[in-house]
């Protein structure tokens, strides 16, 4: 199976082949062919070349829920395939058929729920209900537990284990080889396209998959220095709102050279956080920084001009300007300092630091890929003594590669005398990073771990326990 | 945007323009009884046929010229500036009305009498800028309701408080010889307000492109919430820039008042504020294009009048593809908008 994107081979002549009854993983890095060879499987996409051949409906979840906020529970599952009478909606007859569909599959669920008032867990139980009353032969399942808490996740995989033993052939695209190693049978490992490696899940281990994932060993963090840790922001009290995101009464520290990890499942406040330290959005109770009290009018430009530097969720709308070249880019935020003369410099500065491909500061930054943007992200924000960092999922959807440099860079800025918020919802990154670890839920902060004394169990329970 | 980006885009939208004036034109030409050939014959003859002519071209393209600079400043700071007409219908009030009241020798006369157009034009492009940076007011609204607000508030002021004694037009008393714009051409309306139009062009793609206030203008326009997040005011940005905007079609009303009629007259435009979009988005915002773009649309305001009295074509003809150009190229941008996001 082949499939080309503008000059990028995304899909390199595949052969995969899945059984009634199994659950087979497909790992790569991003970028590495997965969602695409997913997405031709369930007819999404259409191949250059090659086929796909299915004894019967083959079904997919996505990575990003493809559900109608404003709708009830029912009207999405059903949705294209209501049962009618006459011209209207038989609405008990379909309600019937959900309760039916959940109860058959043990996914619990409330047919008049509105979606965009389910928490993230519910919301996938949507998907996978709306995708089971289609009976697929075979289900496609796109990195189904990115949004999960870890007890969730393993429930997940239980649902998942009922429906191979009903004879459905499920793949799960991932990277998180933990789950591969629980719960697949097989694995096909992808890299740049094609396939490198398939195995019977008991004959290998994660490492050996690490490293047939990236082609080689992984690049090594930085070395974390002793740094003198003295007080840096000082938050009381403090409640944001920013969107749907609301924060309620966070009091911490930051410490000079120091990096606290903020984890917890999206959705629990880590917005309003992000937001209000940035200055986007106004808050209530206390923020000090360095002793002085920043105050909640300020605009983003008075918080720049302290030194508090936020990566932003989004880097495409929130931190880029996609139709302008790495070098302007680079300099946003600096205009008024930097001398015209000094854009050319800024950029190679960054390009070289970050290793930025390709390294022309006249490269259109849409046309990067989604690592390379967010290296000139951190790179512009990490430049010029930043005194506080918030780093906000500073690696989603980039490859390991980048995002151990991305990683790595912020390490050395925290050795340098940086207090870094790191804020994650991956558990794998904050305790790699972290000094600290302070768990989020339901917008308030449940735990507090130092490095030393980090349980996975006890911050996964406390992120889930402070779930709706 | 780098300017390889824009120009490969710029040509493509030229192409397009071609297509649909000569395409669509001829249909409608068809469906007038009249062979395209004989039509186009006559309005390219209308447009540089003599000497005179040629100037006319010139005289229209320049009056294109200015709002669609204009609306090119606002538009890349992602504000629709619809209001263009509005701004220029108010700085030539401006100008007509002041450079009637003071006898001043030439030196002080014709720039005070078009600072008088560019302040007007300003304030009025102001008032919505104002209106979106404090209250977040729709700038498509309000620039649009400012137009009418402009036409009734200059024919009030030239019927009302300020009529001339016993006339009955609605017009300021001409301006004095010291105030007006001196000919480029003899026996033609193009005065210097053709040379002064394009400085105005190429100081603006410098200040776009290469100053600080341009770049964040541009970052504002192009990517608001990374622009504010980079400590860029969206408000302050959002009122500099219409006042400019503003400013820039204010000094076009100036000019056809100081340069072509020499007194404020409420029929000074024909639309000049709202064709001028169309020459904005052909010249894609890029001031150096929008010289070329309103030199073609010139053409086809000045050759209309002639394909309508010789080929008997209506002029409408003209106006129709105007529309047709607007809607093609804001449709290929919302798409185009719409697919990066």
């Amino acid at each position: 199976m082949r499939r080309r994107f503008g000059a990028v081979q995304a899909v390199d002549g595949v052969d995969l082949e899945l059984l009634p009854g199994e659950i087979h993983a497909l790992v790569g890095e991003n970028g590495a062919g997965k969602s695409t060879l997913a997405a031709i499987a369930y007819g999404a996409v259409r191949a250059d070349e090659g086929s796909v051949d299915a004894t019967g409906v083959v079904g997919l979840v996505h990575q990003h829920f493809k559900l109608i906020d404003r709708l009830r529970v029912w009207e999405n599952v059903l949705l294209n395939r209501e049962p009618k009478r006459g011209w209207t909606i038989d609405v008990p007859a379909a309600r019937a058929r959900v309760l039916e569909l959940a109860a058959k599959y043990g996914l619990a669920v409330d047919p008049d729920a509105v979606v965009e008032t389910l928490p993230v867990g519910i919301k996938q139980r949507v998907e996978l209900l709306r995708e089971l009353d289609r009976e697929p032969a075979v289900l496609l399942l796109d990195e189904p537990t990115a949004a999960l808490a870890p007890s969730e996740i393993a429930s997940f995989f239980e649902t998942v284990r009922g429906l191979a033993a009903r004879g459905t052939a499920v793949l799960v695209v991932t990277h998180k080889l933990a789950e591969v190693i629980a719960y697949s049978q097989r694995v096909t490992v992808m890299r740049a396209g094609a396939v490198v490696a398939r195995h019977l899940t008991g004959e290998t281990n994660a490492a050996a998959i690490a490293r047939e994932m990236v082609g080689g060993d992984v690049a090594a963090l930085a070395t974390r220095a002793e740094t003198a840790s003295k007080a840096l922001l000082e938050v009381r009290g403090l409640s944001a709102t920013s969107g749907t995101s609301a924060l309620s009464g966070a009091t911490f520290d930051v410490r000079a050279g120091e990096i606290v990890g903020i984890a917890g499942i999206e959705g629990n406040g880590q917005s309003a956080l992000a937001d209000a330290l940035a200055g986007v959005v106004p808050f209530s109770g206390e923020l000090r920084l360095a002793g002085v009290t920043l105050r909640p009018d300020d605009s983003p430009a008075a918080r720049l001009a302290r030194g508090i530097r936020v990566i932003p969720q989004d880097r495409r709308h929130e931190a880029l300007i996609l139709d302008w070249n790495v070098r302007d880019n680079v300099v946003l935020g600096r205009q008024r300092t930097l001398p015209r003369a000094g854009y050319e410099a800024a950029a190679r500065e960054v390009i070289d630091r970050f290793d930025v491909r390709p390294p022309d500061p006249g490269a259109i930054v849409g046309m990067l890929s989604g690592g390379n943007q967010q290296k000139i992200v951190v790179g512009r924000l990490l430049a010029g003594d930043p005194k506080l960092v918030v780093a906000y999922q500073p690696t989603r959807g980039i490859d390991v590669g980048a995002s151990a440099l991305v990683q790595s860079r912020l390490i050395e800025a925290r050795n340098a005398g940086a207090g870094v918020l790191l804020i994650s919802f991956e558990l794998d990154e904050i305790f790699a990073c972290a000094d600290r670890v302070l768990v989020i839920a339901g917008g308030a902060f449940v735990g507090s771990f130092d490095r030393a004394a980090i349980d996975r169990g006890r911050v996964g329970a406390l992120m889930a326990g402070g779930q709706a | 945007m780098p300017y390889a980006f824009v120009r490969g885009r710029a040509f493509r939208d030229i192409v397009l323009v071609l297509v649909l004036v000569f395409g669509v034109g001829s249909f409608a030409m068809l469906l007038a009884r009249v062979s395209p050939l004989v039509a186009f014959g006559a309005l390219f003859d209308g447009a540089f046929g003599t000497r005179e002519e040629v100037a006319e071209t010139l005289v229209q393209a320049t009056n294109l010229l200015f709002p669609a600079l204009g609306i090119a400043v606002a538009f890349r700071a992602g504000l629709f500036n619809i209001g263009a007409e509005g701004q220029l219908i108010l700085g030539g009030f401006a100008a007509g009305w002041l450079g009637a009241q003071l006898p001043l020798p030439w030196f002080l006369a014709i720039p005070m009498v078009l600072i008088a157009g560019a302040l007007a034009g300003g304030v009025w492009g102001a008032i919505p800028g104002f209106l979106r940076a404090r209250f977040g007011a729709n700038e498509v609204i309000a620039t649009l309701m400012l137009n009418v607000v402009a036409v009734l508030l200059a024919t009030y002021l030239v019927n009302g408080p300020l009529a001339l004694p016993g006339s009955g037009a609605s017009e300021t008393p001409s301006l004095p010889h010291a105030a007006q714009l001196p000919d480029l051409v003899s026996d033609s309306r193009l005065t210097w307000a053709f040379p002064i139009a394009l400085v105005v062009a190429f100081v603006l793609r410098w200040v776009l492109q290469r100053t600080v206030f341009g770049y964040e203008l541009r970052a504002a326009g192009d990517a608001p919430e990374a622009a504010k997040r980079a400590g860029i005011d969206l408000g302050r940005t959002a009122f500099v820039a219409m006042a400019l905007s503003g400013a820039i079609a204010g000094l076009g009303g100036a000019t056809i008042v100081a340069g072509e009629l020499h007194r404020f007259n409420t029929g000074l435009s024909p639309g000049y504020g709202f064709i001028a979009i169309a020459v904005a988005l052909v010249g894609n915002l890029d001031p150096l294009w929008i010289i070329v773009a309103s030199l073609a649309f010139g053409v086809l305001q000045s050759g209309g009048i002639a394909m309508q009295a010789e080929a008997g074509v209506p002029r409408d003809v003209v106006a129709l593809v105007t529309g047709l150009v607007i809607i093609a190229l804001a449709g290929r941008r919302v798409v185009a908008a719409r697919r990066s996001t």
